[in-house]
């Protein structure tokens, strides 16, 4: 049976001496499917292809944690004119920035001494758009560069101020915040007491966090998480945490 | 009959799963990888990916509070080496574009599955150095600030992705003339015989005495095969072809019963380890920003000797994992081998494109590494 269809490939004439069972299925029952085979084969590759490109955002699991707490800056007029963050990093990380960096008093370090990696930490994170992302009706709303920048060396760890003010100052009824990395590198935490504080605000504004460990969050945003979309970016959406501010 | 089929569909299953499980496994996208609904939503990502992302992380973060054990408890430094080793597997079972390379590499050649675990190891073991150094010079030796470390690993990091792209584009040639010869025999013949992929092979045939029999598109099953490895040293010279018809024969021998593992000869000729090692260098150069951080924080605290440990144990962990990988994606093709095996020049023509595919995956990982469209495992840089 072999022999004959071998016959249309050829063997060249050489004798088959000895055949195990463990080749025989394919050539008599997959005889006529190598094309289909073939389409299954580059199927797959062209899957596997797909999912390790659109799967580059995701290649990082978090190094550095951070535990934010932020304050929404009202005008007097009601309108919300920028955003104040301290971000406290880990135990890990703090020690790691401080690198290199001297120190008048061992063990501790002054706000002047931090003020260059301060700085290199706004430059850096303008790259990331400061990993806070500002909506009014879906619309992005943009920064303007970061005021009030500096570094607190605080139990042993590293604490960053700073303030993103608005373009323009929004006066609107309900403004959408999200602080995430959107290839978690960065893990946000916000912080367990009172994360988001208002100031300012008129007496009628509340807000609404939603944290990444909220399990509906996460399936909405794994809902919008699609292939392919060219911007790498959605994945550590998954653990953006949301905070909606409502000014009735 | 009835078996045969049955295994014929079992090996399509196996081969089609690992497939499916190393994309996936390179993937952390928590979504069902064809699009289908999402995971568990009560998991923050779905999952064995979303599971392993979960792991690491948590090992990766007691690595700091061990650390500082240690200080005061010598005795936890064998605690930090177990999470490190942990960590290691884990770190390399996610996404990454080392294993993808590496992986890829190998199916793209002809390669065997000892040669891929060597090779894992070995840029394993560099990356760990790697890391060593630039924490041991930079830090250690010159206390330079983690601006300038980090401007350094910058600089491999572009170093390292334009090597893989080169790499690549070598692949994709040598591999691309492969599939269009096996094209051409494949269209330009319709005669009913064996021709096809002779025909190609024999444009690269000199004088092989034993071997040219062997290259039969992978017909030959089981004929003595006497002396023919006598010819290796000549062979590696004469291009990928004679290496990879001679692999052929030896996977079949293997599976069916008579193995006979690769010679030594085999795995050390002089273009094959040589190219195995430029596989190596390309995704090995690059350290991995964990490594760093744990260097530098075991260093604050007195303790780099035992961050040096953990970042080599860690590498160690990392080296099982990819090497099991490079098993999985060896085997995959071999299946699909002896799938496509009986096919003449249509099988050989599914192997061509198969390898030609890998190699244009590595290319590809190259210049989306280098144009950013692929975000690898970010430089700790603010």
């Amino acid at each position: 049976m072999r022999g004959a269809r071998l016959g249309r490939a050829g063997t060249g004439g050489q004798p088959i001496k000895s055949r195990s069972a463990c080749e025989r299925p394919w050539q008599s029952q997959w005889g006529v499917n190598v094309n289909a085979l073939m389409r299954l084969l580059l199927h797959l590759l062209s899957a596997s292809a797909a999912l390790a490109l659109s799967s580059g955002a995701a290649q990082a699991h978090p190094h550095v944690w951070v535990t934010a707490a932020s304050e929404l800056i009202f005008a007097a007029d009601g309108s919300i004119t920028g955003i104040r963050h301290a971000w406290t990093f880990d135990d890990m990380f703090s020690t790691y920035a401080l690198q290199g960096i001297a120190a008048k008093k061992k063990g501790t370090y002054s706000r002047e001494e931090l003020a260059p990696l301060a700085q290199t930490n706004m430059d850096s994170l303008k790259e990331y758009g400061f990993f806070t992302f500002a909506k009014v009706n879906g619309q992005k709303q943009p920064f303007q560069k970061p005021a009030d920048y500096f570094l607190e060396y605080r139990d042993s760890t590293l604490v960053l101020h700073f303030t993103l003010p608005f373009k323009t100052p929004i006066k609107t009824k309900q403004l959408a915040v999200e602080i995430f990395d959107p290839t978690y590198f960065v893990d946000f935490a916000l912080q367990k007491q009172n994360p988001i504080r208002l100031v300012g605000a008129p007496a009628a504004c509340a807000t609404t966090i939603q944290r990444p460990n909220d399990g509906a969050a996460a399936a909405q945003k794994l809902g919008e998480a699609s292939f392919l979309n060219g911007s790498n970016s959605n994945y550590g959406a998954m653990f953006a945490n949301k905070i909606n501010v409502d000014c009735p | 009959m009835k078996t045969n089929r049955q295994t014929a569909l079992n090996c399509l299953a196996i081969m089609a799963v690992a497939i499916v499980v190393d994309g996936a496994l390179r993937s952390a996208l928590a979504q069902n990888p064809f699009g289908g609904p999402p995971a568990a939503p009560d998991a923050q990502i779905g999952g064995i990916v979303g599971w392993l992302m979960t792991k690491q992380s948590e090992f990766y973060r007691e690595m700091s509070a061990t650390i500082r054990a240690a200080k005061a408890d010598g005795s936890a430094v064998w605690t930090l080496l177990a999470i490190s080793f942990a960590y290691g597997i884990f770190h390399a079972a996610g996404p990454g574009h080392g294993k993808t390379v590496i992986s890829s590499y190998l199916v793209a050649n002809e390669e065997t599955a000892r040669r891929g675990i060597v090779l894992s190891f070995v840029s394993a073991l560099m990356q760990s150095l790697i890391a060593v150094l630039i924490v041991g010079i930079g830090a250690w030796l010159l206390n330079v600030t983690a601006k300038t470390m980090c401007g350094a690993e910058r600089a491999i990091e572009i170093a390292s992705y334009t090597l893989i792209a080169a790499f690549g584009v070598r692949l994709v040639w040598s591999k691309g003339g492969g599939l269009i010869r096996a094209l051409q025999s494949s269209y330009g013949r319709s005669a009913p015989t064996i021709a096809p992929v002779l025909a190609h092979a024999t444009a690269f045939h000199h004088d092989h005495g034993h071997h040219s029999h062997d290259h039969g598109g992978h017909e030959h099953h089981h004929h003595d095969r006497g002396p023919a490895h006598a010819t290796v040293a000549r062979d590696r010279v004469s291009g990928h072809e004679h290496a990879e018809h001679r692999e052929h024969g030896h996977v079949h021998d293997e599976h069916c019963g008579h193995s006979h593992g690769p010679e030594p000869s085999q795995l050390s000729g002089p273009g094959g380890w040589r190219r195995g090692f430029s596989a190596v260098l390309t995704v090995g150069i690059r350290p991995c920003s964990g490594a760093i951080l744990v260097l530098v924080f075991a260093l604050a605290q007195g303790l780099f000797w035992a961050g040096i440990a953990a970042t080599f144990v860690m590498g160690l962990g990392t080296a099982i994992t990819v090497a099991t990988i490079a098993i999985i994606a060896v085997s995959a093709k071999g299946l699909a081998r002896r799938i496509t095996a009986g096919r003449g020049g249509s099988g050989a023509l599914v192997m061509h494109g198969v390898e030609f595919a890998a190699a244009g995956m590595v290319l590809l990982f190259g210049v989306g590494l280098l144009l950013g469209y692929i975000a690898a495992e970010r430089v700790t840089c603010f």
